[in-house]
């Protein structure tokens, strides 16, 4: 409230207190002479005037008839005259004596009466007291005297009583005048202190509604504070506790009244921070300066009853109270947010770890089980090869798929394990769409085809070169491509693709393959991309199925910060989308890498090696040119299998590093090429490739050649493949030519047969392969042009020689498969010649076995 | 309180009665002198056919009594000395509840018996040890301890301080 308002009824209240002593003061004088005039009256009261003059005449007269009788009878006695003489005289000393006109200061007034008396009285008294003979002698002139002195005494006390009356009235006046005054001061007096009353009334009205505000207000504060959740602590500018609310009881286990009056320090701080307290404390009462005060919510520790210290989220207000500044801290216990916090944190790295530790295991061990695996697959082929019962060869077929199978289940989780270590490098290279989907395409025409199915690529003619991971987007293509086949029987799946720019060198890829096939239930569609999900159990147990490509491939899709889904209606077909941001490569820039390079020997350790590398994809194209230049080694690159057996004719390369899968001419048929003629048809030739399936690889070598690399490959990986052309100077490689370098007849294995069957049982399994395979090889004259069945019969033949040890026969028609697979539907034809003279070859070499 | 008064009353009443009887078992003296004082009326005591006359010698022969005052109609202190009203109707034996006391000049007052206590009135005869003379308002001043008692400063009690006081009438 404003100092102005507050002071304005004090004033006033001064200002009647003024005036009240004032009239107090005035009354005080007043009723001082009221009193004085009023002890005249009462405390010094004297006889009556009038009666006493009155009695002096009537006196006087009583004398004077006595007198009188006396002179009439002219006898004695005398002493009724006597009498009334002296009761006379006995009135005169009243008036003669003065006191009572003294005090009634009529002393002057009455002097004239007293000298008269007395002259009277000085004749007559000697005449009383006398004889009576001489009394009665001077009757006459006595009885004379006397009605003389009447006269004169009833003229002289009319004055007397009219002075008497005049002052009477003066001092009745004088009185008048006092009281009115007393009377007027008196209703001063009475305003005043009625106004004075209700000015007091008027504040006490006020003070009672002040004080009932303030008791509301503070019974309010009071309650919000006491039930307030937090601790509250009101502390004075000492650091001693003015007030401790219940939460605060609660706490810090002191009761209110424990806590009132004690030092914060003693109290709730612990004794390891008392000192810097204490230090903020005094910069506060020196300098005024806050740090913690009016800062916010801090988190500092406090101290239990109990001595235990905990973690409180605190903040601090002042304010400057009646009694100097005042600290408030809320307070809340935070120790078990804190512990919670704590424990959760400590959950989720738990966890977390755990979680990485499982994808390294899984990573690890996916890894590491390849090797095995390959091992069994390899293992498995030899053994598929000798096998001569069919019901062997059924479980050897079974052996192998269920390796397959596992393998792409092992391939699959190292796919999923690497993406979700974030292991997953994605490259950034240019490439073109529309070769890379053809080729996708192109490789499961031949499967589609047997499931009378027909893949359709519908991409428009002219999608720019763009740059990106092309291996993970063939990967998740696919893997849709393959899933459109496998569940469309006598359908259509077309992939469809087209580039939306984006504008600022970006453009959306908007991708989709679309089947007509059985179609997915809409409760599924979501689940489809799920780990470990197949749909038709019945189908994941007879086929390749691991459940887990779509999951890969949303995985792969995302990690490239695209978006993959699918649509279907049941029975009509699906359709899978993906869409993917992709950057777009220049279109002026050259087309990548399409002359050979050289690199220079940097000096490192190991034999230098003069390499070709043979590689469709840019990035891999360099990465493979930087690492070689790092082992030490020169390469000249090719874009393709064409350019590779171009350079290769015209010169002679240690190593030829060759890709499988190329546009224009693939990685098989260059091989076989380069082995026909030129100065590099002895040089080593090591497969480059994704497709790491031991099949593949048994598919390579009997393409012509030496070894395999799986892609992505690792520096070390490339350092031992190619020590091991170079440590061992290796003697000349066998003569580059389709045909095989060892025997026709797999020595080994005939040797298995004849334990088994005794001459004659090879004789007579001979005499049924010849029969047999004869009959084969002109049905597949007859029908090159169905490359499925074509591929069926390969794969047939090549069983059938490897179970009679034809070691050459079985890899060619395992070549033949293995290219028709791929969907090199000419493959046969332009195989024809070797396949006769292979054939010739086994069949006389068996021939010639059994005559022996 | 009460009780206590009521008690002392019966006492004092009690001392009356044995006064009385005791003043009347002695038989009040009669005037030898002048007499200047005639008692009358409602008491028991008497000395002539009803009446109780004193001279000087049978008042000196009641109890005496003496204070010196001032008054207003006097300068100066004086003692005087007499006997008190109270005394003198104990010693007759008053039955009545009040006093009729007239003047040689025939002035009268009247007051309950009641009035008259042991601090007065008295019955003065003598002021500083001589007797009154009419001229000096005698021979009997009936007059109060105005100095020692404030009470007795009051307008009824100067009515009532009657001079030349000759007769007694005690009433029912």
């Amino acid at each position: 409230m404003p100092s102005v308002l507050r002071s304005r009824p004090r004033y006033l209240r001064n200002v009647l207190f003024g005036f009240m002593a004032m009239a107090v003061g005035v009354l005080a004088v007043l009723s001082a002479e009221v009193r004085h005039e009023m002890r005249l009256f009462q405390e010094e009261p004297v006889d009556n005037v009038h009666w006493n003059l009155t009695q002096l005449e009537l006196d006087l007269v009583l004398l004077l008839s006595a007198a009188e009788l006396a002179l009439e009878r002219d006898e004695p006695p005398l002493d009724e005259l006597r009498k009334r003489f002296d009761l006379f005289y006995s009135r005169t000393d009243l008036v003669r004596q003065g006191a009572m006109f003294e005090r009634l200061d009529l002393e002057m007034i009455i002097r004239p009466l007293i000298a008269r008396l007395d002259g009277f009285l000085q004749r007559a008294t000697p005449l009383i007291d006398g004889s009576d003979a001489s009394l009665r002698a001077a009757l006459p002139a006595l009885v004379e005297d006397v009605q003389t002195l009447r006269m004169d005494l009833r003229s002289l006390s009319i004055r007397t009583v009219e002075q008497y009356a005049t002052q009477a009235d003066l001092r009745r006046a004088e009185l008048a005048r006092l009281l009115r005054q007393v009377a007027a001061t008196s209703a001063a007096l009475l305003i005043l202190l009625v106004a004075l009353l209700g000015s007091v009334l008027y504040l006490n009205r006020q003070a009672e509604r002040k004080t009932a505000e303030v008791l509301r207000v503070s019974s309010r504060l009071q309650a919000t504070v006491a039930t307030a959740l937090d601790g509250v602590i009101v502390a004075g500018l000492d650091g001693r506790v003015l007030d401790f609310n219940q939460a605060a009881e609660r706490i810090f286990g002191f009761s209110r009244d424990e806590a009132i009056g004690q030092g914060l320090d003693r109290l709730i701080i612990p004794a390891r921070h008392v000192a810097a307290h204490e230090a903020g404390m005094a910069r506060m009462r020196d300098t005024g300066k806050k740090k913690v005060v009016d800062a916010g919510r801090i988190q500092i520790t406090a101290k239990r009853k109990s001595g235990e210290e905990f973690p409180v989220e605190m903040s601090i207000t002042s304010n400057s109270g009646p009694d100097g500044m005042i600290f408030i801290a809320f307070l809340r216990d935070i120790s078990e947010p804190v512990a919670n916090e704590r424990a959760l944190l400590a959950a989720r790295d738990k966890a977390l770890a755990a979680e990485q530790a499982k994808t390294n295991f899984l990573a690890v061990m996916s890894h590491e089980m390849r090797t095995p695996l390959n091992g069994v697959i390899a293992a498995i082929e030899i053994v598929g090869r000798k096998a001569v019962d069919p019901s062997q060869a059924k479980f050897v077929r079974l052996a192998q798929s269920s390796a397959k199978l596992l393998l792409r289940h092992v391939n699959d989780v190292l796919d999923i394990s690497k993406v979700e270590a974030g292991h997953l490098a994605l490259s950034d290279s240019p490439f073109e769409l529309a070769p890379m989907l053809a080729s996708l395409t192109d490789v499961l025409r031949p499967v589609a085809a047997q499931k009378a199915t027909e893949i359709e690529l519908d991409i428009g003619p002219d999608l720019p070169p763009v740059r990106g991971d092309s291996f993970r987007l063939g990967q998740i293509v696919q893997n849709l491509l393959s899933n459109a086949v496998k569940f469309t029987d006598g359908g259509k799946v077309v992939l469809k693709a087209v580039l939306h720019p984006q504008g600022g060198g970006m453009a959306l890829l908007d991708l989709s393959v679309t089947d007509s096939g059985i179609g997915i239930a809409p409760e599924d569609l979501e689940r489809v991309f799920e780990d470990f999900v197949m749909l038709d159990p019945s189908y994941g147990r007879t086929d390749a199925g691991t459940g887990l490509g779509l999951a890969i491939s949303r995985r792969l899709a995302e990690a490239m910060g695209g978006q993959i889904g699918a649509e279907s209606e049941i029975g009509k077909g699906s359709r899978f989308w993906l869409r993917l941001p992709m950057r777009t490569a220049d279109p002026a820039a050259p087309a990548p890498a399409e002359s050979a390079r050289t690199t220079a020997k940097p000096g490192a350790d190991g034999p230098f090696l003069d390499l070709l590398v043979v590689e469709d994809n840019a990035t891999n194209r360099t990465v493979m040119e930087e690492m070689l230049r790092l082992l030490g080694h020169r390469s000249t690159l090719a874009v393709d299998g064409r350019e590779g057996v171009t350079k290769a004719r015209v010169h002679r390369y240690d190593a030829i590093l060759m890709d499988i899968s190329m546009p224009v001419m693939d990685g098989m048929t260059a091989t076989g090429l380069i082995r026909a003629e030129g100065l590099s048809k002895d040089s080593r030739i090591i497969a480059v490739t994704a497709h790491t399936m031991p099949e593949e690889l048994e598919r390579f070598r009997g393409a012509g050649m030496d070894d395999c690399l799986t892609k992505p490959m690792t520096i070390r990986d490339l350092a031992r493949t190619l020590a091991a052309i170079s440590a061992p100077p290796s003697p000349p490689p066998p003569a580059a030519s389709p045909q095989p370098a060892d025997a026709v007849l797999d020595a080994l294995r005939i040797e298995d047969l004849r334990q088994a069957l005794g001459a004659d049982g090879i004789r007579r399994t001979v005499a049924q392969f010849l029969r047999d395979t004869t009959a084969t090889m002109d049905r597949l004259r007859s029908t090159a042009s169905s490359p499925a069945e074509a591929r069926a019969l390969c794969h047939e033949l090549a069983g059938a020689a490897a179970m009679v040890g034809a070691a050459h026969l079985h890899r060619h028609f395992a070549g033949l498969e293995a290219q028709l697979r791929n969907g090199d539907a000419k493959a046969l034809a332009a195989a024809q010649a070797d396949t006769d003279r292979l054939w010739a070859d086994a069949a006389a070499a068996l021939g010639a076995l059994t005559k022996a | 309180m009460n009780s206590i008064r009521r008690f002392s009353a019966a006492l004092m009443i009690a001392a009356g009665l044995l006064s009385a009887v005791a003043a009347r078992a002695e038989i009040l003296p009669a005037p030898q002198g002048d007499v200047i004082l005639t008692v009358s009326g409602a008491i028991t005591n008497t000395n002539d056919d009803g009446l109780a006359r004193f001279d000087m010698a049978v008042l000196d022969g009641l109890p005496r009594h003496s204070f010196a005052t001032s008054t207003i109609w006097t300068e100066g202190v004086d003692t005087y000395e007499g006997v008190l009203l109270t005394d003198l109707l104990k010693a007759l034996g008053a039955t009545g509840t009040n006093v009729l006391a007239k003047a040689l000049n025939d002035y009268e007052i009247t007051f309950p018996v009641a009035d008259a206590t042991v601090e007065g009135p008295l019955l003065a005869y003598r002021a500083n040890g001589k007797p009154m003379s009419i001229r000096e308002k005698g021979p009997i001043w009936m007059i109060f301890p105005y100095d020692d008692v404030e009470a007795f400063r009051t307008e009824q009690t100067y009515s009532r301080s009657i001079w030349q006081l000759d007769r007694i009438v005690v009433t029912e």
